[in-house]
Parts: C-alpha cells; structure tokens; sequence
C-alpha cells in the first residue's frame, strides 16, 4: 500500500504494509530516530509526533491512517518557536536525566501549550498524564514547563 | 491484512458481508489486542472516511453524536459539559490526552469493555445501528445485552441531564491516571425540588467488569427522599447485586466493596467503617541543624549549571546505543524459551538460515569460550543448550536484513522441548523434594550473622514486635529498553555498543564467552536510557557480539518493551520477618532476621543483594544481640538482580516500620525512639566492622522532628474520604561493593589534542549526570572552569578503568580520582605551559580559560589549553592515570561496607476511605552525603530515587503465575504517572563531614529511594493504626483496616 501525508512539511509517499506503525516508519524505514519507541502500546509518550496539529501515539498510529495527514515529528519541531521555548525552558531546568523521554514530553507540551499557553500545574499534571519518565520523579519536568509557560507569557506582553 | 477505507455506511456494510473482517475507528485498541496474541483479522475495515459518522448536534432534548467524534473532541465541546456534565467528567478521565486525540466515543462502546459505558448507560444512552436488515435504535443496555457481531453503529443518542440532579462517574484504577480500570461507577439521581427522588440510575462497567445497571439499588432510592436514604442498605443492596470478576491485579470483592462505596460516597451517603481515626501528636523539636540547604535552582542560582548533554536529549539529536541506523546494517532477534524449565532435546536452525535475507542464525554451538555468564558466578547460559530454566532465557539469535524477516526466521527455529517440572515460589524451592534448577541445587546462597545473646535480649525485653515484610519484584522500566549494535572492524576488533553499566566488566565477560582477547573487544556503554541497576549485567551482548562476529555485518538489537519484561532483571522479591525487642527505656536489646529471597532462575547479583540487605539489618541504631539469617533461593521465575537501593532499601523499609510499631506500643514519638538507639560517631558499623568516621544520623533526626511537614492538617479531610497522616523514616545507606568484593577504581586526567582538560573515567551516563560530575568535579580541583573539561567516559577503548556505575560509587571515584591525579596533572601541565612561555612553572596556575599568572587577579590569561596543546607533540601532551581499590575495611568475614551515606524522609500521605488508595501529598527528603558537586544532579537523583521508592511502595510489582509474567508491558504494570508523583516534593543536603573525614562525596544514586517505602508506611500507620507489611500496599488490605471497628 502506498500512502501520502505530510511529513515536516515535505510530500512524502511511502509503501509498506497498510498496518505498518508509525513509529516504525520513521525509526526504521526513515532512520529518523528523535522519535522513540519505549512500549510500542501507546502507554509511555516515548513516541508522540503531532498528526494534524494533535498529539498522537506513533506507535498506535497505522500507516492506512496516514493518507493525506500532516504529521510534524521532534525533527520537525526545530523550526517552531513555541518548541523553541519549551526546550529552553526545560534545559534550563535539567528536567530530564536519561533523556530517553524527552523527546515525547517536549511533543506533549507544545500542543499543551498551543492550545492554552497559560497553563497551572494542573493543568500541566493533566497535559502530561500520557507519559512516562523512569529518572525524574516528574518534578523536574513540571518546574520546566511552568517556566516555559511563564517565558510564553513573557513573549504575549 | 488488507485495510480497506469505504466512503459510505452501505460500501462499509458490504465490505463487511464479505469475508472475516473487524471495523476500525481510532484504531488505538489494535495494538494492545494484537500485542496479546488476538489474531490480525483478514480484512480491517477504515471507517475514517465516512464523514456523516463524525457529526455532533444538539436538539432540546438529546446530544446525538456521531460515533466517530474523539474523546478530546467531546471533552472539549460545550454542548457535553453544559449538559451532559456525567459524560464530560468522565471523558477527563479516560486514556491520556494523545490516546483521547484518536479513540472515538464509537469504539468505546463498540470494544464493549470501555470505560465510558457505565456512564452511557447512567445517562440512558440510545444507539443508533446499521445492519443488513436495516436500521435500528435501542438502549445501551439492551443493545450490550444483545452482543451485536454485524452492523456498524451509526449515532448515539445522549437525553440532556435534568437541572436537579445528583450525579457522579469515578473511575477506579491501578494509579492515579492513565490506568486501566479496576471498576468504573456512575449514578445520577434525578430529584423533585422537594428531594425526592424520582429516577435513580446507579451502575459499574470498566475493563473486565461487566457494564451493568444496578436496578435493584436503583428501586431501594426511587421514592425515598435525599435525607431519608437508608444508606447502609444501600450500600448492602449494591454489595450483593453488583457482578465483577477476579483477576491478577484485584479480587472481586474488592471491586464491589470499592463501587459500592464510590456510589454511596458519590452521593453524599455516609460510608461504612470507622469515621475516628487515631490523633497524630506532636513531636518535640530538636535543636536546629546549622548548614543545610534546600536544593533548589532558585537557591542556587549561581552554582546551577545546565547539564551538557540536555540540549542534544530534548532535541531528539542525541544518539543513544540503539538509534544507529546504517544501509548495511542487520537487524538482530532473539529467540526465547517461552517455556519456564525444560530439557532441550533438538534445535534446529536449517530453514530458518535458508530464508531469505537471513544473514546469520546463532545457537550454542557458535560459542568458542565459556557459555555462562554472571556477575557473581556464572550460572547463565549465553544461549541455552540443554536446559532452559525460565520463559525469557536465550536460546537462539538471528541476523537478517530487517525486523520482519528476523522475527519470520525466528518462527522457523525448531526447538524440541521435553518439559520440567517447575518451582516458583522459594519457599517451596529449598524443599527436599523441590525440582532443582542447577545441579547444586535451588539453596543459591545461605549467610548467618549473630553477635551478643539473642535469647537473653528477647527475654529481657519489655515489648517484641515480630512482623513480615514482603517485597515486590519490581521492574527497572528504564525507558530505553535493552539494545545496542555491534559491528567487526577491518582488523578484528568487535565493537560492542550497547548499554550497560560497567563497559571493562562486560568486556572480561564477553571475551571469556567468546574466547576472544579482551583487547580484540571494545565496549561502549553510553549514552544508556537509564538503568538502575537493570542493564549491570550482560543483557543483549552475547547474542549480538555473536551475530556480528557470524555476519561480519554491524547488527542492531533492540528488545521490545515485551520482550524486555519477559527476559530482563527484576529486583529480588524478599519477604523479610523481624522481630525486634526493646526494653522499658524504649532501648532496642534484641533483633533476628529471617530474610528469604528470591533469584529468579540466574543468580547475578542477588548473592549481593542478600549480603547487603543483611548488612543493614539495623538501619542506623544500635543493637547488641543480634541473629540474621538469610536465604537465596533459585526458581523458574524471571531473572532478578541490581536494582538501585540494592537490598539496603527493602531492609530499611522493615527495619524504620519496627521502629514505629514499636514505638506505638511502649508509648514514645518516632522521634523520641530513635533518638534513644541511633549510632554515635566512633561506633563500629552494623558488622564490626570500621567506618568512614562521619555519623549524620543526630542530624537527619533533627531535621526530620523540625520539618514543617508536622505543621500540616493531619486527620479525615473535610470531604469524609480522605484521612491524612504523616510519617518518617531515617535512611543509612552504604557506598561501594563492600570489603571481600575487588573494586579497582581509576580515571585520568589528559590535556587533549583540540585543547580540551579530559578526564576520563569508565564510568557510563545513564542519566544520572556523570558528565556534568566530571566537568564540575575537575573544573573544581584544578581551578579550570567547567567548559575548559570534557568528561570521557564509557568507553573501553578511551577511558581506563574505573570500575562499575553501580552502588553509588560514582561520585567518589570521579572525585577521588581527580584528586590523585590533579597534583602530577597541574604540575605537567605547567611545566609544559612555562616552558612555551618561557616562565618559571612555579609562577603559573590554572585558571577558567587557560594558565593565569600566580598570585595576580588580572585575569589576564597568559596560555589557552588550546593554545598549549597546538604547541605540544602528541607523547608530550599531559596526561595522568591513577588506579587504586575503592575504600573499604579490612572486615573480612562478610562483606562490609565503610563508606555510608544518611537520610531522612517525611511523608504526608492520604488514604482514601472509598478505595484504600493511598496517595502521597508531601515527600521531604534530607540527605547527608559530603559535598554537593553539582546541585541538579544531585536534587535529580533525590527527587527521582524517591518516586521509584513510591512506585516500589504503591503500585508496582509484575506478579507471576506458572513462571509467567502477567503483566506483559506497561498497560498493567504500573510505573507511577504523573499524577502520582507527590504534589510537593522538597530535598535538603546537609554537606559537612567530620574532621579527618577523607572520603570526600558520597554517592546518592541510592540515598534517595531508601527510606521513601517506610516513610509513606509511617505515615498511613500514624493516620490509620494499620501498618502495611507488604508492598506495593494491597489495596484491598488497607480498606478492610479502615472498615475494621464500625
């Protein structure tokens, strides 16, 4: 099955099995590997790319359901400021040890973010209810993004 | 598989008619189905496309919607939570907001075990359905009922929620959020102005729980008027009607007692059990510690320093071991048992070698050197040639040109097995007439210790508390699972690549497997996704240095997060009974402790978990008679070994409960009981043996009794479910591998060609910050500033040996190290620089940036490192190495620690009257481990050793039956989430060591896990009078402990 969608703002068109995850396509087919795989069951954000402007589960998300989809992955972040901002903000805070998570977070985030860029910890805690980190204790991540929302708000005066 | 994508409801229909084939919304169940062995169907039919089945309109009296709208799309839209509030509610609590973004209000009711269906049934949802014979409309229930195979649902109609309304929907999980379901309940009450009620609907569903009405409690409230509700039948009528299963995680008990009790709660009925729960008191203050600090980036603006590599990680740049990627590269699989003991009678890899695209098949017989491995002794095969003793062991391995064609070649090796009778539980595996996994036996290792007269202890004491505590087999859960690649160079050298925790030991173990010299091997351990303890011992390498060697092609392997569970370490499950005597002081005069662990079918490291678990069988007080006793036992269950606390965490957690339980009955404060038994400086460790001369217990008790946590609102919160306590534990926790264990340590100091100061250390970043340590550490001796440093670490080939990344023994080797080698390293470096500027050497001094002049504060620098080494010959650039044995005793009798680091944890907890649920709302930790060499890792070792030691204490553990995992991947074990993580966390250091002190920073890789799990038992002990003697704490245990005395 050969399907076309978006990908960081390039054509593509990819054959392969219609059930081919996402992930999959991208780590192995495409060698693009910012995107992680940790549970390939949808239960640790590892591998969250934004199809249409939403957070999704790579590892969920079949190639059939691609077909004519935007999808923006971690590689495809580095030309959006607001992404821009976050990573900032959680590198300043070391929010992350191993790192292996990050990639997923910093995904859940920017769609938190754009969606409501003055979030409380509540809010933050509900955003990031999808991921899993195994190093941090989750704290880190929270002092992060709540420094990125606050450096959005900074950008919106 | 062929996946077609109609347009239309009839197209759809038709497609459907035709050959075995399954409806697809979302499409975010697939993978879990098909990830538990449900087979693909022939046909998966798209509905996608179909854009009248994604409408949602609003009449005066109903919502109808159309199947395929998301759940974020319905929590977001105003019509649902202005008038069906039950179902928006209830859509905030179901899956994760990425799952919400893609599964549909459709596939939830259609997978029939959803979440949301007690709710729909709750707000009398009706279906609209399509099938051959035409349309249809009817209720929910009726068409659940039905268990409808064909047709496509086409609307659901949701009747607005009435103004006077009492509603609830409650979730109950496994963890806070993003859980599968234990049971799910919803109730709406439709009430007169006057109170009475007029139409009830209470009903369950969720998971494996049935979704039911509950019309027999329903009519026990028709009628009756909202202050007139006989709760109490209630709750008995909803106990007896409600129907649930049980399965590995809750019994069904559980879930009836839980539903019942959410409904009746809900409600705003009373609910059974005690409602008085015992009053906290007041600890008196201590006098107040001079010198600590709270760890936090605002304090500390100035000495927060953003880690080097956290750019490269949050960008998705950085490189791990498994994200090589090369046109030429193989990919590798290996075959596992899948049966938990059985004799190998045949393997045969024919066909598999002759499919297509195969580039290697390897089995035992490709191994030249010693097929056995072990950190300890060498009892695991590298690939199984006559036995396999567990479900995950190694068996076979294949290299083929992609994953698809591995995992088919894997299918084609034919393994012949004459199954074994097989033990699983220790206890029963030391019987006589038990199995025996190896031919010594299942007894893996037996330890006594005893000092002093025991018996006259216990028969002097005025109070004995005897208890048991069990521990769980945890999962490390690092997020990058097992993997790396492996490739052979040009002149024979095998690069192995993948993670790990002590690159020159896998190194030693590889080339004993492979009967290769260790310098025709070169391992590389980092970047490593994290370990904790679970990527010390070998894990993928042998099988992928055999397919590279084989292929002569660079090999990835990878496990699956599936495959990670099934074959990879867990922490020894240990139960651990200790009965513990004070006297009418309140002084500790006896103790024994019977610990029985388990190994698991390999022994790896558990021997020393043991030793160590027993080593702190005392925690930080003195006691004179002493007996324990411990025991190791092997069984057909996975493999366990390190985890991060290393058994000193499980010892502590029994050892600080005693200490309240005991406490309780003779009459004293926490505070005041330990205070009278805590080690004194000068004393000799638990052992005999000597230690590092630093005693902080005085002041992690201090600041515990001073912390404000005791100042918080304590007892049942206002909202009658939640009963608040707060509790402490002291934490003693020793660094290294101990007196009998060889620990050569080592690392170099180097000026490198680019100008850069190397400090180099074979030591592995597994996220714990080892790069910034080497930076911050040798900026800090040398007087260089940290971007002059570059950390070399991880590498056999680059850095010397230093030993393992294990036992918290990091930081002093990076420290140590660096102090040894930095008077030769700074000498050679000025004599090089004096003699390019023509100055006496004596007169110059390192500086951030290059060589200032000694004595002057210009800041002028005179040489850059970079402008130095442009000037040096290769065998003249300074370079330094420094080997000696990590510090330790001279005890020799067992193995003994001398370094110790102290802590002290608080924990506010709330426990939950509904569901016996406890959550943590504060968790305070103090730690005294020497100086703090760089404040972020620091706090992140503390902050992230405590919500392990929470998921230890709370939720999770993988249970077992007949030597297989139950819980498969992450769906059902239960790493904490966000949600569970404390509200508030805060950490504090205190650094000062005593005079003559000379070892420098202690490690607190560990410090931060290992008084969390009795702290947090304190605490519900305090708010409740039950102490929890197993962990993660069932649940089910403590709600019968709250409903006890009604």
């Amino acid at each position: 099955m050969t399907i076309g969608f978006t990908l960081n703002g390039e054509a593509r068109a990819i054959t392969c099995p219609p059930e081919t995850p996402l992930v999959t396509l991208l780590r192995d087919n495409m060698a693009m590997t910012a995107t992680k795989e940790a549970c390939s069951i949808g239960r640790c954000g590892a591998c969250l790319v934004l199809i249409d402007g939403k957070t999704a589960n790579a590892c969920l998300t079949m190639a059939f359901q691609l077909e004519g989809a935007t999808v923006i992955t971690t590689e495809g972040l580095d030309a959006d400021p607001l992404a821009a901002t976050i990573r900032k903000a959680l590198a300043a805070e070391n929010a992350f040890q191993c790192g292996y998570c990050a990639p997923g977070f910093v995904m859940a985030l920017v769609a938190l973010l754009k969606e409501n860029p003055s979030p409380s910890e509540d809010d933050i805690r509900k955003g990031l209810e999808g991921n899993i980190c195994r190093c941090t204790g989750y704290h880190s991540i929270i002092r992060g993004a709540l420094s990125a929302a606050r450096m959005v708000q900074e950008t919106l005066k | 598989m062929e996946v077609v994508s109609p347009a239309s409801l009839s197209q759809a229909l038709a497609l459907h008619t035709e050959c075995e084939s399954r409806f697809c919304a979302g499409g975010t169940a697939l993978q879990l189905d098909w990830a538990k062995g449900l087979a693909k169907p022939a046909r998966l039919i798209n509905l996608a496309r179909i854009s009248e089945l994604k409408a949602v309109t609003e009449s005066a009296e109903a919502i109808l919607i159309g199947p395929l709208a998301t759940l974020s799309e319905l929590l977001r839209d105003p019509a649902i939570s202005g008038h069906v509030p039950l179902l928006h509610d209830a859509l905030s609590k179901v899956a994760g907001p990425s799952i919400r973004n893609r599964a549909t209000l459709g596939g939830n009711i259609a997978g029939m075990t959803g979440c949301l269906l007690p709710a729909l049934i709750a707000l009398d949802a009706r279906l609209e359905w399509l099938t051959l014979d035409g349309p249809t409309e009817m209720d929910i229930a009726q068409w659940l009922a039905m268990h409808p195979k064909d047709g496509i649902l086409t609307r659901i109609l949701l009747p607005l929620q009435g103004q006077n309304e009492r509603w609830l929907f409650r979730k109950i999980g496994l963890r806070a959020a993003f859980t599968p379901s234990v049971i799910n309940a919803a109730a709406r009450l439709s009430t007169s102005a006057e109170g009475d009620i007029l139409d009830a609907r209470l009903t369950v569903g969720g998971g494996i729980v049935p979704p039911t009405r509950l019309r027999q409690a329903e009519a026990l409230l028709n009628g009756s008027n909202l202050k007139a509700i006989n709760w109490r039948a209630l709750h008995d009528c909803l106990m007896e009607t409600i129907s649930a299963p049980t399965d590995a995680f809750r019994s069904a008990d559980y879930r009836k007692r839980i539903a019942a009790n959410a409904i009746v709660h809900g409600l705003g009925g009373d609910l059974p059990g005690r409602k008085t729960f015992p009053v906290q008191s007041a600890l008196a203050s201590m006098p107040a510690q001079e010198g600590e600090i709270r760890l936090a980036r605002e304090n500390a603006t100035a000495v927060w320093h953003q880690r080097p590599d956290i750019d490269a990680k949050i960008s998705g740049n950085l490189l791990y071991l498994t994200d090589s990627r090369r046109s030429d590269m193989l990919v590798g699989r290996i075959l596992r048992a899948g049966v938990p003991h059985a004799r190998i009678l045949s393997i045969d890899t024919s066909a598999a070698e002759a499919l297509p695209g195969v580039a290697a098949v390897v089995t035992h017989r490709d191994i030249n050197g010693l097929n056995a491995f072990g950190i300890v002794v060498q009892d695991q095969p590298a690939l199984c040639f006559d036995t396999v003793r567990y479900a995950g062991d190694a068996v076979a391995a294949v290299a083929a040109i992609d994953s698809e064609t591995a995992e088919r070649a894997l299918a084609l090796i034919k393994v012949d097995y004459q199954p074994l009778p097989i033990v699983t539980d220790p206890e029963e595996a030391l019987r006589p007439d038990a199995p025996s996994i190896h031919a010594g036996g299942n007894l893996q290792r037996e330890l006594h210790f005893a000092r002093g007269d025991i018996a006259a202890g216990f028969a002097g004491a005025a109070h004995i508390v005897e208890t048991t505590y069990v521990t769980p087999r945890q999962m490390h859960g690092f997020m990058e699972t097992e993997g790396g690649h492996a490739y052979v160079d040009d002149e024979g050298t095998l690069h192995m690549l993948a993670g790990g925790q002590h690159g020159g030991r896998d190194r030693m173990q590889l080339s004993r497997i492979l009967g290769m010299a260790e310098d025709k091997i070169r391992v590389v351990t980092s970047p490593t996704g994290g370990a904790f303890g679970g990527k010390d011992e070998l894990t993928v390498q042998p099988a992928l240095a055999l397919l590279a060697l084989k292929s002569r092609k660079p090999v990835r392997l990878h496990l699956s997060r599936a495959e990670s569970v099934l074959a990879g370490q867990k922490r020894n499950p240990m139960s651990i009974r200790m009965k513990t005597a004070i006297d009418s002081e309140g002084r500790l005069v006896a103790q024994k402790v019977e610990v029985l662990a388990e190994a698991g079918a390999y022994a790896s490291l558990g021997p020393g978990v043991l030793e160590t678990a027993l080593e702190h069988a005392a925690g930080p007080y003195v006691i004179d008679n002493v007996r324990t006793h411990g025991r190791l036992a092997y069984t057909n269950n996975g493999v366990c070994g390190a985890f991060r606390g290393f058994g000193a965490n499980q010892m502590t957690y029994a050892v600080e409960c005693q200490m309240d339980k005991l406490a309780a009955a003779c009459g004293l404060t926490a505070a005041e009981i330990r205070r009278r038994n805590l080690r004194k400086p000068g004393m000799a460790g638990y052992l005999g043996q000597l230690v590092a001369p630093t005693e902080r217990a005085d002041e992690m008790l201090a600041a515990a009794v001073n912390s404000e946590l005791w100042t918080r609102p304590l007892g049942l919160a206002a909202d009658e479910e939640w009963i608040i306590g707060t509790g402490m534990a002291l934490n003693y926790q020793g660094n290294g591998l101990g007196s009998v264990v060889p620990d050569p340590s080592g690392g170099r100091l180097s000026l490198s060609r680019p100008g850069m100061i190397e400090g180099g250390f074979g030591l592995d970043e597994l996220g714990q910050g080892l790069m910034t340590l080497v930076k911050a550490t040798v900026a800090a001796e040398l007087g260089c500033a940290r971007d002059d440093v570059a950390a070399v670490i991880g590498d056999t080939a680059r850095a010397p040996e230093s030993g393992s990344t294990t036992a918290s023994r990091g930081t002093y080797v990076v420290w140590a190290s660096t102090r040894l080698a930095a008077p030769d390293f700074a000498g050679q470096m000025r004599s090089a620089a004096g003699r390019v500027l023509g100055r006496e050497p004596n007169m110059l001094a390192l500086a951030p940036g290059g060589f200032i002049e000694r004595g002057t504060n210009s800041g002028d620098i005179l040489l850059t490192y970079k402008q130095l080494a442009d000037q040096l010959d290769e065998e003249d650039l300074p370079s330094v190495t420094v080997t000696y044995e990590f510090p330790k005793n001279d005890y020799t009798a067992s193995n003994a620690r001398l370094i110790f680091a102290f802590g002290a944890a608080l924990a506010r907890v709330a426990i939950s009257r509904v569901t016996g649920e406890v959550r943590v709302l504060d968790l305070h930790q103090h730690t005294a481990a020497g100086p703090v060499m760089d404040l972020a890792a620091y706090l992140g070792q503390i902050e992230g050793g405590a919500v392990q030691g929470l998921g230890f204490t709370l939720t999770e553990d993988s249970p077992m039956r007949e030597g297989l995992y139950l819980s498969a991947n992450l769906d059902t074990y239960m790493l904490p989430g966000i949600q569970d993580a404390p509200k508030h966390m805060q950490s504090f250091a205190l650094e000062s060591l005593a005079e003559g002190d000379i070892y420098g920073p202690r490690g607190v890789g560990e410090l931060g896990i290992g008084a969390v799990t009795p702290a947090i038992a304190n605490a519900v002990f305090a708010a409740i009078g039950h102490m929890p003697t197993v962990t993660p704490f069932p649940t089910e245990t403590i709600l019968a402990a709250l409903e006890e005395g009604q």
